[in-house]
Order: structure tokens, then sequence, then C-alpha cells
């Protein structure tokens, strides 16, 4: 460890960063600016909101009820109504979106040529990827390329659908519920699902039970 | 249309991979405790208008253009928070929330504190 120069200089920089933070919460507490809970409240915000827990609350429900799942497809939109989703769900660039089912012989991928439009409400935040312009180009080039770098395997004559989303509509996937998950409830379901999935370039992995 | 203050300010720094916040599967992502305090304070403390969010935006691509100026792009010293950490610093004293040099004093304090205890 000696022979990195660098070493002690980071550790002594995480000593300082945590007390630096602790200082300034402390100071803010005592001037009465924040409460203790102020932080609290607003990471809850992110870790119970702002994730892709709405996408897999749908998805879910379409595998287990295929009337919620015509109704999803047809106006995904109306389709969040029925959930109890918090305020603020359709709107912040959610406002259009529209769902898109894999079959086993068509395969989903979403993309935003442009910029990197992306149905945040459903999926949470966007991966850094989705943004490169190189995944956006060549996915519409070369999308069986792309998926396979993904480590999608996909059968010659599964049809690839490319969706652009864009400001007016915002597309994302209902991927194929996976094989050996026939006992699972709603909830084990929307544990599967990962925003990866509910993109197009992964599919849904049955984890082993813990 | 209804926007949370917190989502607003998130997406807003979706504009390049170095402003954004690290991120895991839809999720923001935090290596160590005091990432979360300080990306919460920052949100907080503009969300209760002692600065507007653009200029916290601002100050943060400044502090990670002069953290690139002055180092190699793959040093592994690179650190989103730490960029985060000096942007908040900038701003709690620029909007007068805190004196200069108090948060230093206040920290100095803990150290030592700290110190002495062990």
């Amino acid at each position: 460890m000696t022979n990195y120069p660098n070493f002690q200089y980071s550790r002594d920089r995480e000593t300082f960063s945590a007390a630096k933070v602790k200082a300034l919460e402390s100071l803010l507490i005592e001037k009465g600016v924040i409460t203790g809970k102020t932080v609290d409240t607003v990471l809850k915000y992110f870790e119970t909101e702002m994730g892709p827990f709405n996408g897999a609350k749908l998805v879910a429900r379409a595998w287990v009820d295929p009337e919620f799942k015509k109704r999803l497809v047809a106006d995904c939109n109306a389709a969040c109504k029925e959930l109890d989703f918090p305020a603020g769900m359709s709107g912040a660039e959610g406002e259009h979106m529209r769902i898109v089912e894999n079959t086993p012989k068509i395969h989903n991928v979403i993309v935003c040529t442009l910029c990197s439009c992306y149905p945040w409400p459903t999926l949470g935040l966007p991966p850094y990827w989705f943004k490169d312009p190189t995944f956006r180009a060549r996915v519409v080039r070369e999308p069986r390329v792309v998926l396979s770098e993904f480590g999608m395997k996909l059968d010659n004559s599964v049809e690839v659908r490319v969706w652009d989303s864009s400001a007016q509509i915002r597309w994302w996937v209902l991927p194929m519920r996976p094989a050996g998950t026939e006992g699972m409830s709603e909830k084990e379901l929307a544990a599967l699902l990962t925003p990866e999935a509910m993109m197009g370039v992964a599919t849904v992995q049955v984890k082993p039970r813990t | 249309m209804f926007t949370k203050f917190e989502h607003f300010a998130v997406t807003s720094l979706m504009g390049s991979p170095e402003e954004a916040p690290p991120r895991k599967a839809g999720h923001l992502h935090f290596d160590r405790d005091w990432e979360k305090m300080a990306f919460g304070v920052a949100i907080a403390l503009s969300k209760q208008g002692h600065y507007e969010w653009e200029e916290f935006r601002q100050t943060l691509m400044e502090t990670i253009k002069e953290w690139e100026d002055t180092h190699e792009l793959d040093d592994p010293e690179w650190d989103y928070y730490q960029c985060w950490l000096t942007t908040l610093e900038k701003l709690v004293v620029r909007a007068g929330v805190l004196e200069p040099g108090e948060l230093e004093s206040q920290m100095f304090q803990f150290m030592n504190c700290k110190s002495k205890a062990t």
C-alpha cells in the first residue's frame, strides 16, 4: 500500500468529506434552516417514487390480468390511473406514454434518436448509455448486433422493432413473462423486472428464491 | 402539469454524463452516507429558496470543469460527489446561509473531538 502515494490522500479525503457534511448538517440544524427530517424527506422521494417501481407494477399486473394488459397496451396513461400511483405520476415527461408488447415473434426496443426522451415515471432514471450518440445511431441501424452486445440472443425468426421516442410519445416495453413464474404473486413478479427489461435490452430473469 | 421539485432538479442534471448523478437500475446510486446527505441538503436548500436550482447546476458544471482542467481525464481520483460537495460549500456561503469559514471551524472542531475520543 505504501507504494501508492494517493492512497493516504484518498483516505484523508474521505474523512474530510464525511466530517464536512456532518458539520454542514449540524450547522444548518442549529440555525434552524433544516430539521433532522428535511433530508430524509427529500431522499424518500427518490427511494419510493422516482424509480422503476411503477413500470414494474404495471407489467406485473398485465402478466396476471389479461384484460388489464389489453387496456395497458391500448392506453397506457388510462391504465396507469387504475393503479394507485402517487400524484404527478403521469406528469413530467410521462404525459404520453405508450407500451409495446414483446411476443415470441416480435421483440421491441426503445431509443430516442434525437435526444434522450425517456418514460421517467415508469422506468426511473435513464442509464448513461441511453444518451450515448453511438448507441442511439447503432440501435436503429443494427439492432440485432446491439442487442447481442447486451447479451440478448434472438432467434432469426424474431422480428425486431425499434421505437423512437419523441417529446410527444415516450415508448416502453412490456416484456414476456418468463417460464417458471406460474405460482408467483404480483409482488414477486414485479421484483423480477428491471429498467433494462422494460427498455427491451434484456430479458426478464427468474432469480432463485432466497 | 404537476412536477415535484425533486423530480425537476434531478432531470435537469441529465444534460451530460459528467453532470448527471451516478445511478443504477433506474435509481440514484450512493456509495457513501455523506453523499446522500450532501445530495439531500443541496436539493432541500434550493427547494426552500436559498438559491435557484439553475445556479446550483451551473456552479456544479463550473466545478467539474475546474477539476477536469487540472486533472487527467482518466484520473482515478475523479469523484462526482466531491464536486457536488464543493459546489454546495460555494452555494451556502454565496447565499449567506453560512459565513465564510464557519463550516471549516465546525468541521475541525468535529475532527479534533473525534480524534480525542479515540
